[in-house]
């Protein structure tokens, strides 16, 4: 030890017992499918691969009155924790988390958040703009599904979660040529910049996006599209999804940059940003699906060394230094997943080991064998219904739990339980 | 004779089943808290708190039957005692500040200012036997207790016997049911209250660590007191600090006692700062009487040892002077800190009927 130093056990290896086990364990957001007669819920799962009672559901709260699922799980800063949602009686909620006398977590309830009529709650970020702190969660149908271009962004109070500002900027009401915000999913922000993607239709059918929106935290008003499409592989427009505003509090010293994913193009973008002027550079092209053999990238999470991104398709995550960042530098080969690699999380198993716990289901619909009604043909070859969990270090897949089989649910997001997970998702 | 008899009785020697102790069903805590573990072999139950509830507060604890746990921790004062060192059965000083008895589920694995307790039931043996504290003899104890028939019922359902493991295993578990959790702080974090602009002032300084490059200005307090919410680091010797309250000549044992190693020489544990605007006076030793005092000690009297916290050391808001040692905090921003630490004092904890004298209310 250092003399000088607070005194510490870290040296010192932390027995199985003494580790905090909770780390291992997932809330998990699962899809009742119709067909097969579950309900929506919320559940805590056991994620470690070690353990005999790996993939068990240890709580689960039903969500009986929701006809679509919660849809993204978030922690704030202050450690409360929210819920997106598909269904349009509940796009927000907080979710309300305790424990028993044995000190297991446990879900208590959820508070239903009034978001101004804007629907299908998509993702949430907390971000500071000159010392005020705001929640900001995109809605992807935003004030209609009727709409077809529809889509906003909410901000919230995040001490009351009361709705502060609506922003809403509809292709067909700003009219030509003017900013626009549609199908906002994706959202990440640097100091008075906040970029939202656009994605896609809610209802998979009326209209994709192949651009984002960049929108003035000072006014809250959206004041640039920047288009990122390139091959359409899959003749659609490119439907950016997840982006990811790298700036200097992920790498130390970096140049900020947008990085973007671009669902159905199978490219991940870069834009890059000038500081001085606050104006965004001509997207560049740093990986291209189509040439590498991926399809459907989706989520960008962090740790303190690496960048890793999810691709769908082939079920594949893969890795990049995060001090190459915005440029995307390999770090080492992809961890093989699953269709429809998604969401993750990382923590330490019991015995010290390092692992990656993945998601992977593009969207949690029905598959038409089972004559369900929510079936989309493309979406549902894209799910493997599954989590994996992988050792960090060499990617191999350790365990494996299929929520379908097991539990005749899919499975929707999953993040850390408590004190272990992503540095910096989205 | 009785004793015998009474030990054979609690032991099941008259051939009764023992009753099941009833589990705490209705037992909440907050989750931001963190994970916590109790002993498998003291389970939370109905009867094992109320058991530890009682004994807490009896003074047939104590050799002259005059002291209990309840002297050196006083419900309105966070289960301390305003005094500057404790006193027991012998009316001598004793060595060290009262601590105050809050959210010990979570974190500590070494209890008392020098970590001389690894567990909370370990703890609560100590007093009860040292000469200057309670000076009970445990047989002794055990004889008087079995003798009561309220008592003698409670222990055989919560713990099948009378005994010293059992007295203070149900002093842990009252104990562990000592939540402190509704602070206009907890409010806070639960999105019920927003902050007034000094207490936000002296949030922001308090969770900050100062640096000059960027213009951040801090308090330096977090460095330590990271799990101020809650009775402390949850790893081994992990929270436990030298915070300068001496030079190299005057450092005392701290966790030296315990360990035995040079380094610990002056560390004392970094106690919760739940309810801190409570429990004065302040440190191991209680020498300073206000938050007051105890802010211009971080401001500019921490004095250096060869253990000093290295956090301390690097803390300015100025560009460091060689050899001095100051925080240079503005008398605005020590009123703000002490305002955000008023925001820790949970009033419902310090008044709560389940963690009062049960004896006051018969």
């Amino acid at each position: 030890m250092m003399p000088g130093r607070p005194v510490s056990a870290a040296a010192a290896p932390e027995t199985a017992a003494r580790r905090n086990v909770e780390e291992t364990q997932a809330l998990v957001l699962l899809r009742g499918l119709p067909t097969l007669n579950t309900k929506h819920s919320i559940a805590i799962v056991e994620l470690n691969p070690e353990a005999k009672n790996f993939g068990t559901i240890l709580q689960e709260f039903e969500l009986p009155d929701l006809t679509h699922p919660p849809h993204h799980l978030y922690y704030s800063p202050n450690g409360r924790l929210y819920s997106t949602c598909l269904d349009p009686k509940s796009s927000l909620f907080e979710v309300s988390l305790s424990r028993n006398a044995s000190g297991a977590a446990m879900i208590k309830g959820v508070k239903r958040l009034d978001t101004g009529g804007q629907q299908v709650g998509e993702d949430i970020i907390w971000h500071n703009v000159e010392g005020k702190e705001y929640m900001i969660v995109t809605f992807m149908g935003g004030t209609g599904l009727d709409q077809p271009d529809c889509g906003s962004v909410g901000v919230f109070d995040p001490q009351s979660n009361k709705l502060i500002k609506l922003i809403q900027a509809r292709k067909s009401v700003v009219g030509d040529g003017k900013p626009f915000i549609m199908y906002p999913h994706g959202l990440s922000a640097y100091e008075d910049r906040l970029v939202v993607t656009s994605t896609v239709h809610p209802d998979l059918k009326t209209g994709v996006g192949n651009a984002i929106t960049v929108i003035d935290l000072n006014t809250f008003e959206p004041i640039q599209n920047i288009v990122v499409e390139d091959a359409k592989p899959v003749n659609f427009p490119s439907s950016p999804v997840e982006v990811l505003f790298v700036r200097p509090t992920i790498v130390p010293g970096v140049a900020p940059a947008v990085l973007v994913n671009a669902m159905f193009g199978f490219e991940t973008w870069k834009i890059p940003y000038n500081e001085k002027d606050k104006s965004f550079g001509a997207p560049v092209k740093v990986h291209d699906g189509v040439k590498a053999g991926t399809g459907v990238p989706l989520e960008f999470y962090g740790n303190q060394t690496e960048l890793f991104v999810s691709h769908a398709v082939p079920g594949i995550v893969k890795r990049y230094k995060l001090s190459g960042l915005p440029e995307l530098v390999p770090a080492g080969p992809d961890i093989k997943t699953g269709l429809g690699a998604h969401h993750m999380i990382f923590f330490s198993t019991a015995s010290g080991r390092k692992v990656v716990a993945v998601q992977n289901n593009l969207l949690n619909l029905g598959n038409a064998a089972d004559k369900d009604p929510t079936e989309v043909p493309f979406i549902a070859k894209v799910n493997d219904n599954s989590v994996t969990v992988h050792d960090l270090q060499s990617g191999e897949q350790l365990a494996k739990v299929s929520f379908k089989e097991r539990y005749k649910k899919g499975v929707e997001n999953i993040e850390a339980l408590f004190g272990s997970g992503f540095v910096h998702h989205h | 004779l009785i004793t015998a008899l009474f030990a054979a009785m609690a032991a099941g020697g008259c051939g009764k089943q023992r009753p099941e102790a009833t589990p705490l069903n209705d037992f909440t805590a907050p989750f931001v808290f963190g994970r916590f573990q109790v002993p498998t072999n003291n389970p939370l139950t109905v009867e094992a708190v109320e058991l530890g509830r009682r004994l807490f507060y009896d003074p047939r604890l104590s050799a002259n039957g005059k002291v209990s746990c309840s002297t050196c921790h006083i419900q309105r004062l966070a289960f301390t005692d305003g005094r500057t060192t404790s006193v027991g059965v012998s009316g001598k000083p004793l060595a060290f500040n009262s601590m105050s008895l809050a959210n010990l589920l979570w974190g500590p694995q070494r209890f008392f200012w020098n970590g001389r307790a690894a567990t909370l039931e370990e703890q609560a043996l100590v007093p009860l036997q040292h000469a200057d504290e309670m000076a009970q003899d445990m047989e002794r104890l055990v004889a008087q207790l079995a003798a009561d028939g309220e008592y003698r019922k409670l222990f055989e359902t919560a713990y099948g016997e009378v005994s010293p493991s059992a007295i203070t295993r149900a002093l842990a578990a009252f104990e562990r049911t000592l939540i402190s959790s509704n602070s206009r702080y907890d409010q806070f974090l639960r999105g019920e209250i927003t902050l007034d602009e000094q207490e936000e002032l002296g949030r922001k300084l308090f969770m900050a660590h100062p640096d000059v490059k960027v213009s951040l200005r801090g308090a330096n307090c977090i460095d330590c007191h990271s799990q101020f919410l809650t009775g402390g680091s949850s790893a081994g010797y992990d929270g436990f600090s030298n915070n300068g309250l001496d030079d190299e000549e005057h450092l005392q044992p701290g966790l030296q006692a315990v360990t035995g190693k040079p380094t610990h020489r002056g560390l004392f544990k970094v106690p919760t700062l739940r309810n801190i605007a409570l429990t004065a006076p302040y440190m191991h030793d209680g020498r300073f009487k206000t938050l007051e005092e105890v802010l211009e000690h971080y401001d500019s009297g921490v004095k250096n040892s060869s253990t000093l916290a290295a956090v301390i050391v690097e803390a300015d808001n100025q560009a460091a002077a060689a050899g001095h040692i100051s925080l240079h905090l503005t008398a605005e921003e020590k009123a703000a800190i002490i305002a955000f630490l008023n925001t820790l004092t949970d009033q419902e904890f310090v008044t709560a009927e389940r963690f009062s004298d049960p004896f006051a209310h018969k």
